[in-house]
């Protein structure tokens, strides 16, 4: 888990140098509402304003995604977390026009999707970008090999090939053995794992998931979930992922976009939005994560009194305070938070506990000023 | 009218001092108390004047339908709408049902059953499985007993009819599915007329066909595709419709286009649905086939049609079941197909794993050989001999015609003591029937418009009333309002005994796993059986005359209103009747507080089921003594009397709808007022 939250944050530190030419998906204002004249509302300046229930009443209709954007970089797991009826569905929908945006802008590594005829989008449907869905989406008259294969085939693969390759997918999601099977013979997290490979079969450059597992009972659940993280640092692949899970979120994630009422109400790495709220809302919503397995050292520091910079073991400033506990424990003594051989503060019992009671409340988010609550 | 209500006070009078707080009872229900005022106000009026319709208010239709008649025979060779349309239709029906009879023939007796057995065995599943094999069997010894009764020529026109009639009934059935199924403008047009023609007896529009057609074979053709290919209309489209939305959507994102989607996803998902529609065209198509022997059809209906007639209980039983034996093989068949479909781990099209096993060789090669066998035939003439040989058969079926006649004749007046059927038979009609009838017939034409009004404003709705009271005034206007009311008594009485009997039956199947299981098999034959059949033994037992169809009705109607109560009282919630359990209730308390009040909704679906069914066979029992209206159809399909045939048809069509409306009514009207 901390190994894989590491590599992540590095990938992000990574894009994150060009990341304006490395933007897969970059969205900019888009809003899709449900209603009677609904392409009116995002352009009427006396109603964008409006709750969910104003809106309803004054006109009929409703916001299931409203002004939202951000970039999904290359590379990288964008989590899209919300409640249910928060337009996370929704927005996901309309990355491939499954559900036909009302306003805004879309692109795909450049390209205008809004503006895409039928073939193009079909073409990027088909090469593209494949999702994975909450209730799996199989076809119960077809063998597993069929089902992964069906990708392929509606983009008129032959026979032989895209059973080969279908049959080199069934292994990839640890499915052996069970090609000839139909899908009512699995059980449910079976059934994902071959809607994962039907996917994957297709070789996109982008998966989205649609709360993938939310279906699943827990232990299935965590089980997917390593899939996926294995997944990804094995090939890397841009993913987009729909989850109302935090945990999940905070799991998957290298930045997560929180969503209520169709809007983005944060943007940020896991960590950011654990450490610093943006709102009531999130803060709520955050109130029982484990702050320790989600904050890291360089958050969690402070300054250097006279004499600790020489003492101490060291610690990389992306140590989670779970981790970092173990070693002052041991020690007994603070630890030294070192980057690139610089020592950039010290973290000790006290420091560490106050993240674990949730007492650290960073305004600014400053590395290296600490602002004791105690 | 004065008058009327000056009897109508008299007669009120008692009733309202009666009690004083039987009229405080009703002062909250006002309809309650409409209701008993007119029922007063019919007793009084049977009395007082003659209950028929007044002949100023009936407008002559036999006149214009005679010209309608008289101008289509005239041109039917002449106008345009014959030769540019009609007449394709009947050359093509009549060439098709020729070509396959002929093709059968061909194939000589021995080359029908090895390609039935092998065609039903490839069907269930092939192989040497149990299923399959018995199916097969089944199959073999279906054909020879068609052969060993004699009646193979007759099984063979029969069959070859069906084989034209349920291919154009599959294949029309799926095109209207499909335009019902994918798009909400055609299923908005398509669904009323589904709904229409699943409660109009068949009978009904056999004679406009028959006037369009002539008596044979294709106005019989036709006639069975209206009557069976919009179950497979409306199964296609459920199917479509009810497809997991899921699959669908990931066949989208996958950048399926819309044919691809209808051929990878929609049709595939909606096959069981389809399947289950094709096993209900064919047992409908059958059913069909078999009634139109009254409008030359030939066959095996026709030949217990012929019997029936010349009262032949023997050869009418034989002709029965053999038409019995078909239904239960296509019956048999098409599930084997559908379970093989539900639980088929690799064994459907997945030849593609390559690896031909032995088995599949053996199913190819037979095919193959099949395939061939009867390409020869059908080009190069008989295979064999075409008829079953005649020495096997006349040993056998004369004495068991024989056997069964002198049996049923014992049965039906010679029990000593207990009298025997027809002995109850007439009884039954002396005290039960007559009576009723002549009450009918006797209560004043406004009293009964009156009835039927206050009943659907009982049951809930003031526009089901309105429908009621315009069909009766449509009967009325049409000149057959004594006949109607003949019709109508049978029909009540048919409909009583059949709820009675369905409802207790069908409680006592909900409530007891012993009594379900011992009359489940009987329900699943009963209700794969054409309608035609049921006149048979019923015939055999009680004679010709209004009790045998009432009899047949009632036989006919009952699976559907023991399946239907039975299913709704299993499936009533079993949290609430866990909690009357738990709170002590004994098991008469659970029935009647929990089980029936909640399947009410089914309780009243039985009843309205049950409606349509007995309905339907009235008209057939026209055939069998039944008299009214149904022996008016059957005497203008067979002397082609539009006039006669016609109105009385229309008669029937308005009393379905009266009835139909008003259980449907009671059971909405019920539904809602529970909120």
């Amino acid at each position: 888990m901390s190994e894989t939250t590491e590599a992540a944050t590095a990938a992000e530190r990574n894009t994150s140098a060009d990341e304006a030419g490395k933007a897969v998906f970059s969205v900019r204002n888009l809003w899709k509402v449900f209603g009677p004249k609904a392409e009116r509302i995002p352009h009427d300046e006396s109603v964008t304003g409006l709750s969910q229930a104003e809106l309803r009443e004054k006109t009929g209709c409703t916001a299931a995604v409203r002004d939202v954007s951000f970039d999904v970089r290359k590379g990288e797991v964008f989590v899209v977390m919300g409640l249910s009826g928060s337009g996370k569905s929704t927005l996901v929908r309309c990355l491939t026009r499954l559900i036909e945006p009302t306003a805004g802008t879309l692109e795909f590594n450049g390209d205008d999707v809004i503006g895409m005829d039928k073939d193009r989008l079909r073409e990027l449907r088909r090469h593209r970008a494949s999702m994975v869905f909450q209730n799996f989406g199989l076809l119960p008259h077809r063998t597993v090999v069929d089902n992964v294969a069906y990708g392929l085939e509606i983009q008129g693969v032959g026979r032989a090939e895209r059973r080969a390759r279908a049959a080199e997918m069934v292994t990839k999601v640890g499915l052996d053995g069970l090609g000839e099977r139909r899908p009512g013979q699995l059980s449910g997290g079976q059934q994902q794992r071959v809607g994962l490979a039907r996917a994957l079969a297709v070789d996109p450059e982008v998966l989205l998931f649609d709360e993938p597992f939310s279906a699943l009972d827990p232990l299935i659940r965590r089980d997917m979930q390593e899939e996926v993280i294995r997944l990804h640092s094995e090939e890397g692949r841009t993913m987009v992922f729909i989850t109302h899970d935090l945990n999940e979120a905070l799991r998957l994630g290298d930045r997560i976009a929180l969503m209520r009422d169709g809007q983005v109400v944060q943007l940020g790495t896991p960590e950011e939005i654990v450490a610093n709220p943006a709102d009531e809302y999130v803060r709520d919503f955050v109130r029982d994560v484990p702050r320790e397995q989600v904050i890291s050292v360089r958050r969690a520091m402070r300054p250097c009194k006279k004499g600790e910079a020489d003492t101490g073991a060291a610690l990389e400033p992306d140590t989670l305070v779970v981790d970092a506990v173990e070693a002052v424990a041991r020690s007994g003594e603070h630890c030294r938070v070192v980057e690139n051989g610089r020592t950039l503060g010290v973290v000790d019992n006290a420091r560490l506990l106050n993240v674990v009671a949730g007492l650290t409340g960073e305004e600014d988010g400053g590395e290296q000023k600490a602002v004791a609550a105690v | 009218m004065s008058t009327t209500t000056l009897t109508q006070g008299k007669d009120g009078a008692p009733a309202a001092g009666a009690g004083e707080q039987l009229r405080r009872g009703l002062a909250g229900r006002p309809a309650l108390m409409a209701l008993i005022v007119v029922l007063v106000a019919l007793v009084a009026g049977a009395v007082a004047f003659d209950g028929t319709w007044p002949k100023a208010l009936t407008f002559d239709v036999k006149g214009p339908l005679d010209d309608a008649s008289n101008w289509l025979t005239d041109n039917r060779a002449t106008s345009p709408l014959f030769l540019y349309f009609l007449l394709h239709i009947s050359n093509w029906s009549e060439g098709g049902v020729d070509y396959v009879f002929t093709f059968l023939s061909n194939l000589g007796w021995l080359g029908v059953t090895v390609l039935a057995t092998a065609a039903s065995w490839w069907v269930a599943g092939a192989g040497l499985k149990a299923r399959a094999l018995r199916i097969a069997l089944l199959t073999a010894c279906i054909f020879a007993v068609f052969g060993v009764l004699g009646l193979w020529e007759y099984a063979m026109s029969t069959l070859a009819l069906m084989i034209v009639a349920v291919a154009a009934s599959a294949v029309i059935g799926v095109l209207l599915g499909l335009i019902a199924g994918l798009s909400d403008r055609g299923d908005r047009i398509l669904r009323p007329v589904f709904d229409t023609m699943q409660v109009m007896p068949a009978f009904a529009y056999l004679l406009p066909l028959v006037l369009l057609f002539g008596i044979g074979s294709p106005a019989a053709l036709v006639s069975t595709v209206i009557y069976a290919a919009p179950p497979m209309a409306r199964l296609t489209s459920l199917g479509l419709r009810g497809a997991d939305p899921a699959a669908l959507e990931a066949s989208r994102s996958l950048g399926a286009g819309s044919w691809q989607r209808l051929w990878t996803a929609r049709l595939p998902l909606a096959r069981k649905e389809m399947l289950l529609g094709l096993n209900q065209t064919i047992m409908m198509a059958l059913s069909m086939v078999v009634m139109a022997s009254v409008i030359g059809a030939g066959g095996l209906g026709d030949k217990v049609y012929q019997a029936l007639a010349k009262d032949n209980v023997g050869m009418s039983l034989i002709a029965g079941v053999c038409i019995v034996l078909i239904a239960i093989w296509l019956d048999r068949v098409t599930a084997a197909a559908g379970d093989r479909l539900e639980s088929s781990p690799g064994s459907a099209p997945a030849g593609d794993t390559g690896a031909l096993t032995l088995e599949r060789l053996g199913a190819r090669l037979i095919a193959a050989a099949l395939v061939v066998f009867a390409v020869v035939a059908s080009l190069l003439g008989p295979v064999g001999e075409r008829s079953w040989p005649t020495d096997w058969t006349a040993s056998v079926s004369a004495p068991i015609t024989n056997a069964i006649n002198s049996f049923t004749k014992a049965i039906s007046d010679g029990v000593p003591v207990l009298g025997g059927t027809d002995v109850w038979a007439a009884h039954f009609t002396s005290w039960v029937l007559n009576p009723m009838r002549d009450a009918m017939q006797a209560a004043p034409w406004w009293g009964v418009l009156l009835l039927v009004a206050v009943l659907a404003w009982l049951a809930g709705s003031w526009r089901a009333g309105m429908t009621g009271v315009l069909s009766l005034a449509v009967i009325g206007v049409l000149g057959l309002w004594d006949k109607s009311m003949d019709t109508l008594s049978q029909v009540i009485v048919s409909m009583v005994c059949t709820l009675v009997a369905g409802l207790v039956i069908g409680i006592l199947a909900a409530r007891s796993r012993w009594v379900m299981r011992l009359i489940r098999p009987v329900l699943d034959v009963m209700q794969t059986m054409p309608q035609f059949v049921y006149l048979v033994p019923v015939v055999a037992l009680v004679g010709v005359g209004r009790p045998a169809a009432i009899l047949a009705a009632v036989i006919y109607a009952l699976p559907a209103v023991i399946r239907i109560t039975a299913q709704g009282l299993r499936t009533v919630d079993p949290a609430a009747l866990e909690a009357s359990r738990s709170l002590g209730g004994t098991g008469w308390q659970q029935l009647r507080q929990v089980q029936l009040p909640l399947a009410r909704p089914s309780l009243m679906l039985a009843c309205n089921q049950g409606v349509v069914l007995v309905l339907a066979i009235v008209v057939i029992g026209g055939l069998v003594g039944g008299g009214a209206l149904g022996y008016d159809v059957v005497y203008g399909l067979q002397k082609s009397d539009l006039g006669v045939g016609l109105s009385a048809g229309v008669a029937i069509v308005c009393l379905g709808l009266l009835l139909d409306r008003l259980t449907q009514s009671a059971g909405a009207g019920k539904r809602g007022g529970t909120k």
